[in-house]
């Protein structure tokens, strides 16, 4: 295979999305949105196949592309990419997450619908670029660049409390990325004195920060750590999350939850471990805590919320903790598992989010306060959404309960305690999920169902193929884990 | 003389101009149009000339008092470009206004003039004359709005307070003067080399000095004159405001800084005063500029405080320089960035047409995206830029400003503006939420682009976004122009 016209391609094609975007008429733009992103993942996952199905890892290092592009040489700025066995699977989960919140039938495609596809396309192309790059300026650019259309995204299409909710998320995500900011010209400028070379390439600063004392390092893995920690989030930072979750039109949720917040994930497992080992060695501690409060405090609030939107928000950060606690466990296996149950959580929380909003189009007023009864009246839809509640509670057979098994024996030798605490977020987990598909689909025998939505049919074709599509992948993989477990 | 008329010949072409469009707006009072083309002509032919002139090494005039250099000549041709810009930009504004005063133009002139002449002076009386001529029309500038209340009152606050910072100057330039027996720069400098017993007076006359251009680019605590007089001065003369005199005086500070060799070991103890007094500065103007920002309901003032905490960056960039001639090459970067981005932040400004009598609102920006979409993007690059956010000119002038006071030791300094950075990102991104998600209200300004301020933005925008991708040649010839000589 051709090496580096892959990496320009995952970059350029993106780009041309949106430029055809807008010379689309407004009334195909939904068609064109998941023609465009369909064909795009087709060759995504054909460019990357070498990565993804290779038999060993060492088959699949024959596959890896390197790439590096000057751009303000002065100041030892440059663009350099890495598609490896990481980047391939983020890369093609970013343009499943687009095909998915670009099939939602919604106000974006009666609302400037040329903007919500050109912002869609925008952000796979900025995500690509963020999971592909392996310099840290290069990274941080593309990292800022998801935020733009997200926050138009939300101010534009979002819901009643939108303006208060994205400045929060704004302020919250600009707060973390100033500060890694601040820690990456630090590291710049520190290997700048060291060798007379500026650079922000990751393999110069590891050599350099290796030679470092790790805590003198502290303040800068402390910069990385709170950007990563708000994006993710992890619990004392999750205070923007509930909000803009809910207040996001759908397709905003699909990628915050489904791919904006695997930028931490990357981010940890890119940057921060290979630059500051032993510095977080050192933090090891409060590390593997924290994420352990988040994956309990989460599922707490997630049994209390009466909204389906917050409720799905917050296991989301309960499941992203138990990712946080194997990429802390620091071993590769644990940050490998951590890999293996991102990939699920994005499938799962893409496909719960994507379910959810079928619901809410056929029943306009969906608090979880009490029974709406809906399963008889859409058996397909909830049948769908039983096999991924399963999904999500970590069922023997799908993704997430190799990833979650795989997290929790990493973790055990760290912290025994921690791990305890967090195998009851398994058990809360399913809590909440089955009080989330008893409220939406059961209800009491003499109860008959209302329904308020525009939309009275079952879940049509299209969208049945699209769920089975990511059902198929989330079995496939919980029964072959392995596929994802090659190592890095 | 004659022999530097080839150096010299930008300003002689602009001191002609000023002349020529003072007569003609003697001759021609009823109307406006001769005046403004006589400016707009005067400024290009300066342009012209400048152009011609950057590849000329520095060259001392006037028996010493000034020195013309590749750098002043990129400053006026910068200035004059700027000039022509508000002149075409604000055409539609003034008329507006009903400011038909042909007189607008020859201080216009002037004001560059004073400006450009404040960034060649290599003499203390030379400095303090070209700051007055610099500020004489700035004051009149400021009041020409003369039915308003508020413009009235910002033109009288601005002269006094100017006024009084004048004589702060003089006050400082006698004391050098005694310590030292001269008023030449260079004079100075050398006599710095040495040590010397009047020490004492020579660092309170220093610091006078300083004193008196930390109100002139508005560092906290000195910067309460600038909210009013953005708010009273008419649109086109605050954009005026925000970059020439910003620049002219940021320019002429760091000369005046650099007055004294720091790295002499004599200095050591008074480096160490500069330094403190310096960072207390940018602090503070950083946290004034971006806490205060966030109460702002008027654009104007909302606009002065954001100059406010970016004059807190400018001093991070001149703290990082102390010491080290070549890092202050990050200030000129900044000053650059900044101009263009304010530039088009005004032209936009101009454009706006408010229904009631309290200037130009937060509120009047509410729901420009469905009735201007292009306004919109304009205003969100500039906003964006401002915020420092990456892909705009905003990004990397922050950059190099951080990493030159990272270089030398001021980390927590940095990490300070990073957090002030995003508090005053929330400023700046109220606007865009108010513009996108908001419904227009009934009270809200109407928003007619004209032809000329419409260029502008949009030739100011594309300058932002282009050289926020590609900086590469503004950091390369920016690098190559020395500051300090």
């Amino acid at each position: 295979m051709e090496t580096s016209s892959s990496l320009s391609f995952l970059l350029t094609l993106p780009l041309i999305g949106v430029l055809i975007a807008w010379v689309m008429p407004k009334a195909v733009q939904r068609l064109y949105a998941i023609f465009g992103s369909a064909l795009f993942l087709a060759l995504t996952v054909y460019e990357t196949s070498g990565l993804l199905f290779a038999k060993s890892a060492d088959l699949a290092k024959t596959f890896v592309v390197d790439q590096k592009l000057s751009w303000v040489p002065e100041i030892g700025f440059s663009l350099s990419l890495r598609l490896d066995s990481v980047s391939a699977w983020f890369v093609v989960l970013n343009t499943l997450v687009a095909l998915v919140a670009f099939s939602l039938r919604g106000v974006w495609y009666r609302k400037y619908p040329r903007l919500f596809t050109s912002f869609g396309f925008f952000l796979v192309f900025a995500l690509n670029a963020a999971f592909l790059s392996t310099d840290l300026i290069t990274f941080y650019l593309a990292y800022e660049a998801v935020f733009i259309p997200m926050i138009f995204m939300v101010g534009i299409w979002g819901e009643k409390q939108k303006a208060a909710s994205v400045l929060r998320f704004f302020i919250m995500s600009f707060l973390g990325s100033i500060l890694m900011l601040v820690s990456i010209f630090y590291l710049i400028y520190l290997n700048h004195e060291a060798s007379g070379i500026y650079s922000a390439q990751i393999t110069d600063l590891i050599h350099f920060a290796q030679t470092q004392d790790p805590v003198k390092l502290c303040w800068p893995f402390m910069g990385f750590f709170a950007a990563f920690a708000i994006k993710v989030p992890l619990v004392p930072f999750h205070g923007w999350l509930k909000d803009v979750y809910t207040n996001a039109p759908m397709p905003g949720t699909i990628w915050m939850s489904g791919i904006l917040s695997k930028l931490g994930v990357i981010g940890m497992i890119r940057f921060v471990l290979p630059l500051f080992p032993q510095t977080a060695a050192m933090h090891q501690g409060w590390l593997v805590t924290l994420a352990a409060v988040s994956i309990v405090y989460a599922a707490l609030l997630a049994i209390r919320s009466n909204d389906g939107k917050s409720l799905l928000a917050y296991s989301s950060i309960s499941h992203l903790g138990f990712v946080m606690l194997g990429i802390f466990s620091l071993k590769s296996n644990g940050i490998t598992a951590a890999i293996l149950l991102s990939v699920g959580h994005t499938l799962v929380s893409a496909l719960l989010f994507f379910l959810y909003h079928q619901v809410e189009e056929r029943q306009a007023e969906l608090s979880l306060e009490s029974p709406h009864g809906l399963a008889p009246l859409y058996p397909v839809l909830f049948v769908s959404m039983f096999v991924s509640v399963l999904a999500s509670v970590s069922l023997p057979g799908t993704l997430n309960f190799g990833g979650e098994f795989l997290v929790l024996l990493n973790a055990y030798p760290v912290s025994a305690l921690c791990t305890i605490l967090s195998g009851l977020g398994v058990i809360l987990g399913a809590v909440y999920m089955l009080k989330f598909y008893q409220q939406l689909g059961l209800g009491s025998d003499s109860q008959k169902p209302k329904i308020s939505g525009v939309i009275t049919k079952d879940i049509g074709a299209y969208d049945l193929v699209l769920v089975l599509m990511l059902i198929s992948v989330i079995i496939y993989g919980g029964l072959q884990p392995a596929m994802f477990l090659k190592g890095n | 003389m004659i022999d530097h008329l080839d150096v010299m010949m930008p300003w002689v072409l602009l001191s002609g101009g000023i002349l020529i469009t003072l007569l003609v707006s003697v001759i021609r009072v009823d109307t406006k149009r001769p005046a403004q083309i006589s400016a707009v002509i005067t400024l290009l032919a300066t342009l012209i000339s400048c152009l011609g002139l950057l590849q000329y090494p520095a060259e001392s005039v006037f028996s010493g008092l000034v020195e013309v250099s590749p750098l002043t000549h990129f400053i006026l041709a910068l200035f004059s470009a700027i000039g022509i810009l508000f002149i075409l930009g604000g055409d539609r504004y003034l008329n507006k206004e009903g400011l038909h005063l042909s007189d607008y133009y020859h201080l216009l002139l002037i004001l560059i003039l004073g400006a450009s002449a404040l960034t060649c002076s290599k003499d203390l009386v030379v400095t303090f004359i070209s700051l007055e001529v610099m500020s004489l029309p700035a004051y009149t500038l400021t009041g020409f709005r003369r039915n308003d209340s508020r413009s009235n009152e910002a033109a009288i606050k601005y002269y006094i307070l100017g006024g009084a910072i004048g004589a702060v100057f003089l006050l400082g330039t006698s004391f050098m003067f005694g310590a030292t027996g001269s008023t030449n720069l260079n004079t100075i400098f050398t006599w710095s080399q040495s040590g010397h017993s009047d020490m004492v007076l020579f660092g309170m006359g220093h610091l006078l000095i300083l004193i008196a251009f930390m109100f002139k680019v508005a560092a906290a605590p000195f910067h309460f004159w600038k909210p009013d007089v953005y708010e009273g001065a008419p649109t086109p003369v605050t954009g005026i405001m925000a970059t020439v005199v910003t620049t002219a005086a940021f320019v002429t500070l760091v000369r005046l800084i650099h007055l004294v060799d720091f790295n002499n070991a004599n200095w050591a103890a008074y480096a160490v005063t500069v330094k403190h007094f310096i960072r207390w500065m940018a602090a503070l103007s950083l946290i004034v500029g971006s806490a205060v920002i966030i109460t702002q309901k008027n654009l104007k003032r909302m606009l002065a405080y954001s100059s406010i905490s970016h004059t807190g960056y400018l001093l991070l960039g001149v703290l990082g320089s102390l010491g080290k001639g070549e890092e202050i090459q990050s200030v000129m970067i900044y000053l650059f960035g900044y101009t263009l981005m304010t530039s088009g932040i005004f032209a936009l400004m101009s454009q706006s047409e408010p229904k009631a009598d309290t200037g130009i609102e937060l509120i009047d920006l509410t729901g420009l995206m469905k009735r201007s979409p292009i306004q919109t993007v304009l205003w969100s690059i500039f906003l964006f830029s401002m915020a420092g956010m990456p892909f705009t000119v905003g990004f990397f002038t922050k950059y190099f400003v951080f990493m030159s006071s990272i270089g030398s030791g001021e980390t927590p300094l940095v990490v300070l503006a990073a957090l002030c950075t995003v508090v005053s990102a929330y400023a700046y991104m109220r606007p865009i939420a108010l513009m996108v998600m908001r419904d227009a209200d009934p009270t809200a300004a109407n928003w007619n682009s004209g032809f000329w301020s419409q260029i502008v933005a949009v030739a100011a925008a594309a300058g932002v976004v282009f050289l926020g991708v590609m900086p590469n040649a503004m950091i390369q010839y920016l690098k190559g122009i020395p500051l300090i000589h």
